[in-house]
């Protein structure tokens, strides 16, 4: 490649980056993991990953100083972002885990709790699920409709059918699986935890 | 629809993977064998999860288990728990930078409910699996920790109370009497668990061939059916044993 792209994934102290890490690496790319502000600045493609709770992943974020530079829409414009799990989440414009506590609104919708009236349905969410794609979106080029992705959740954006929202899931309720407006990317389920869909699905962001 | 999980478990015990018949083990390769002579990158293709427990009698070294499991998951995409005597939030913090999703709690349940506390409020309740090792004997079910040596002596009444109270995310059913048997999941065993927790349950220990998956799966308590057995299902044995559950209308996910 005469010109690599720049992907830096950000360290947060909010887990499973060496998975993140691995997948990106086994599909030819590189990545710098950091919490550098200039390197973060340098970059072509961001990834917020995570696992954990809301409160705790934007207080991180806060005292490491990115939770005002990723809130920057004008900081963002000539990268592309993806958040994953509570990276997605994060993205929002709160969550009511723990107590409320306001997201980066980079995304008009806001986390709760799944909500359903099934008994039986277990919280987390956990497992392979379906995803439903509603558009034809390149992040899911050379996948089939209702491919299986790998969750584990117990809150999620509630299914909207605002712009942007590019996939749904069904678990006692819709609820949005895939967002894709702009440059701002993310997805519930963990593309680096989907087997090949899921790095299909990874090799598509960086491609676009 | 959400879909049932096929798991295998990996036991390692300092430095070496190996088998285990009711908790006693047997030392089968290191991670350069498992990698080379038991290709395990292809078996992880026909899996949805998967588990490395820290077996280990002697001293654990937990420095080395997590190179280990790091080592270990670099080509892996599927979902990873990891554990075996996770006593300080470190520990549990180690395997997670190293490839784990959810670290597996046993002991702590009963001892120290504060550490699975404070590790579900920093993690979220999802990163934390109960571990529950079973055995039934004369007088009915009990509770063991510590690596199997040591028994809860506590009435199924009062474990009920802890675990409903206990921040869990999924639960291993693990039978000690029928691990590495080959005789099947001990299925009864699943009514040791109140309905109420209605948190996903991991089935494991004593299954021999597909059959027992798929008795496991298709039981309508169990989320997740799980193996530890390095050689009954060598080569393509996890393969066939998905294609077979699919076959017998076991909801699998597909990739």
């Amino acid at each position: 490649m005469n010109n690599p792209k720049k992907i830096v994934l950000i360290d947060y102290g909010m887990g499973n980056t060496w998975s993140v890490i691995s997948a990106i690496k086994y599909l030819g790319f590189d990545c710098e993991l950091s919490n550098s502000i200039e390197k973060i600045s340098n970059a072509d493609y961001i990834i917020l990953p995570g696992v954990g709770s809301f409160k705790k992943g934007i207080q991180n974020l806060k005292d490491l100083g990115l939770f005002t530079l990723l809130k920057n829409k004008k900081f963002l414009k000539d990268k592309k972002i993806l958040g994953i799990c509570l990276g997605f989440q994060l993205l929002g414009i709160s969550s009511t885990e723990e107590g409320y506590e306001n997201g980066l609104n980079l995304i008009p919708l806001k986390v709760d709790k799944f909500k359903f009236n099934v008994n039986d349905l277990k919280i987390p969410h956990i497992g392979f699920n379906s995803v439903h794609f509603h558009s034809k979106d390149k992040l899911f080029l050379g996948l089939k409709n209702e491919s299986d992705f790998y969750f584990v959740h117990s809150y999620r954006f509630r299914y909207d059918s605002l712009q942007g929202f590019i996939a749904y899931c069904n678990y006692g309720e819709k609820f949005i699986a895939a967002y894709h407006k702009d440059n701002i990317y993310g997805t519930q389920f963990h593309p680096e935890k989907s087997q090949n869909n899921g790095l299909i699905l990874l090799k598509n962001f960086f491609e676009i | 629809m959400l879909k049932k999980r096929l798991i295998f478990t990996l036991l390692y015990d300092s430095g070496y993977f190996s088998l285990s018949r009711n908790f006693r083990l047997q030392r089968v390769g290191n991670l350069k064998w498992l990698k080379e002579n038991y290709n395990f990158e292809y078996i992880s293709r026909y899996i949805d999860e998967l588990i490395v427990l820290d077996v280990s009698k002697e001293k654990r070294d937990i420095k080395k288990f997590s190179n280990t499991l790091k080592e270990l998951t670099e080509k892996i995409f599927v979902p990873i728990a990891s554990g075996g005597g996770i006593r300080k939030f470190e520990h549990a913090k180690i395997l997670l930078d190293s490839g784990a999703d959810k670290v597996i709690m046993n002991t702590s349940i009963f001892k120290d409910n504060d550490l699975i506390s404070k590790l579900s409020s920093e993690f979220g309740r999802q990163c934390i699996v109960g571990s529950l090792d079973i055995k039934k004997e004369k007088d009915g079910y009990h509770f063991y920790i510590s690596n199997g040596k040591e028994c809860v002596k506590k009435s199924i009444d009062q474990i009920d109370n802890i675990l409903k109270q206990c921040p869990l995310g999924e639960i291993i059913l693990h039978s000690i009497d029928r691990d590495g048997t080959g005789q099947g999941y001990d299925l009864d065993s699943l009514s040791l668990i109140n309905k109420e927790i209605n948190i996903p349950i991991i089935i494991s220990g004593g299954a021999g061939n597909s059959k027992h998956f798929i008795e496991g799966l298709s039981h309508d308590m169990v989320d997740a059916a799980s193996s530890s057995h390095l050689f009954n299902f060598v080569g393509d044995g996890l393969k066939k044993a998905r294609e077979k559950a699919i076959e017998n209308n076991v909801l699998l996910a597909k990739w």
